[in-house]
């Protein structure tokens, strides 16, 4: 009795159709053997469709290259997201940061007037009034 | 021959009816050192309305102390390169000066003696300040004192910018000094600094740089006179706080004005900081000072943010 072995891979795949399908079907009815060499390739393929998909480093299979390109893309978004995080740290902190304290026309008034004094121009038209002595 | 009689009459009859060469600078010092109380009314026609103001004034011993006629609550004390305001007993703000080594410049003014005249009873000296041709200013001096008792001070076209005259004074004043003068000078005030790489220019409209100063909070201020007007251009990390200011756009940009009584103030921004002009600069000059100045420049959110943060 021969085994079909090859034609298990393919109905494993979902290349069988028709006659040869059938055919196949009637064999594992009756073939133990072939049974269970089908229950083991199903583990091996659902233990392989379980393990990590590991990204191959740049150059190792040139033809794989081509599968790293969407990874470049989603560094604009990277990019784009550590920028709005910048961006709203920035305007927290412009926000919490009080604003310095301003200088009084008093103190600039003060500066001048003392400077003024020792101007030989120096006179009483020099001193200016504080506005809450004005009229 | 007839020409020459003619000229030699002319030059012999000037001195007599126009005396020239008057120093300003004696005159008005002679000004500072009068003792004497005086009331003093100040009127100042300014582009932004009329500012008035009568004040008392106190000068004994090289101090001049202003304060309201009607309040004593805020009074200014002056002199010696010290400023101090006080309000009630407080002392608000108390500002030293040295005055470095001052260089003699060359008097932009000259000093046309006008009349003799009788003021507030007394024998007085009236004088006409002119400059590049122009009266820019009618000073008169109280014989007696020395005083500076009424000052009118003219813009180029010849309008009065402000007038101060001294309603009433007093030669009889007992001394009441507020202003520790000495204490300051032993404190030591702000001196003049070497400022290497100023962007404020050497001389502006006939007003030459005097001297800068610094503080150590990064303020600094610079100081300009013509011999008669001055002002003083401050650098600020900080904005400037100007109440009841009013927003001008001139040729250089834009500012926020205020004046008070004699005194007119200008404050701008620039992408460096915070910049203000304080001084008694008659109105037709702001223009010309402010384009040699630093012009207004919005600095952006940023600048400012970051200056908010570290100055």
């Amino acid at each position: 009795m021969s085994h079909p072995s090859e034609l298990i891979s393919a109905y494993l795949d979902g290349e069988l159709h028709g006659p040869e399908l059938k055919s196949l079907l009637d064999h594992l009815a009756g073939c133990g053997r072939c049974s269970v060499d089908l229950e083991e390739l199903q583990r091996v393929r659902s233990a392989i469709r379980s393990l990590p998909v590991l990204e191959l480093p740049e150059g190792v299979v040139p033809e794989a290259d081509a599968d790293v390109v969407p990874i470049h893309r989603n560094r604009g978004l990277w990019v784009g997201a550590a920028a709005a995080v910048v961006a709203l740290v920035i305007a927290v902190a412009a926000l919490v940061t009080p604003a310095p304290e301003p200088v009084s026309l008093e103190d600039l008034t003060s500066r001048f007037g003392a400077r003024a004094t020792l101007d030989p121009a120096f006179n009483p038209a020099k001193v200016v009034v504080p506005p809450e002595v004005s009229e | 021959m007839r020409q020459l009689v003619a000229l030699i009459a002319l030059l012999t009859l000037l001195p007599a009816t126009v005396a020239w060469g008057a120093e300003l600078d004696e005159l008005l010092t002679r000004g500072n050192e009068a003792n004497y109380s005086a009331e003093q009314t100040i009127s100042c026609s300014t582009p932004d309305g009329v500012r008035d103001a009568v004040v008392r004034i106190t000068q004994m011993d090289g101090e001049l102390r202003v304060s309201s006629s009607v309040t004593d609550e805020v009074e200014v004390a002056a002199g010696g390169g010290t400023w101090s305001v006080r309000r009630g007993d407080g002392l608000i703000a108390e500002t030293a000066v040295d005055a470095g080594e001052q260089e003699k410049t060359e008097p932009l003014y000259t000093v046309q003696e006008e009349a003799a005249v009788e003021y507030l009873g007394r024998a007085a000296m009236s004088y006409l300040l002119i400059r590049d041709g122009e009266p820019r200013g009618e000073l008169t001096f109280d014989n007696e004192t020395g005083a500076l008792v009424e000052a009118i001070t003219f813009t180029l076209d010849g309008e009065v910018y402000c007038e101060r005259r001294f309603t009433s004074i007093d030669s009889q004043v007992e001394s009441t000094s507020t202003l520790d003068t000495e204490a300051a000078a032993d404190t030591g005030g702000t001196a003049p600094v070497e400022v290497e790489a100023s962007p404020l220019p050497e001389e502006v409209s006939g007003f030459e740089l005097l001297d800068q100063y610094e503080d150590e909070d990064g303020l600094r201020f610079s100081y300009y006179s013509d011999g008669f007007f001055s002002f003083a251009v401050f650098e600020t990390p900080t904005a400037v706080s100007l109440p009841e200011a009013t927003a001008v756009d001139l040729d250089s940009g834009k500012y926020v004005r205020a004046f008070t009584a004699g005194q007119v103030t200008y404050v701008w921004e620039t992408v460096n900081g915070g910049m203000a002009l304080v001084g008694d600069l008659p109105p037709d000059l702001h223009e010309a000072v402010l384009d040699d100045m630093p012009h207004p420049q919005d600095p952006g959110f940023f600048r400012r943010w970051w200056r908010n943060l570290f100055g």
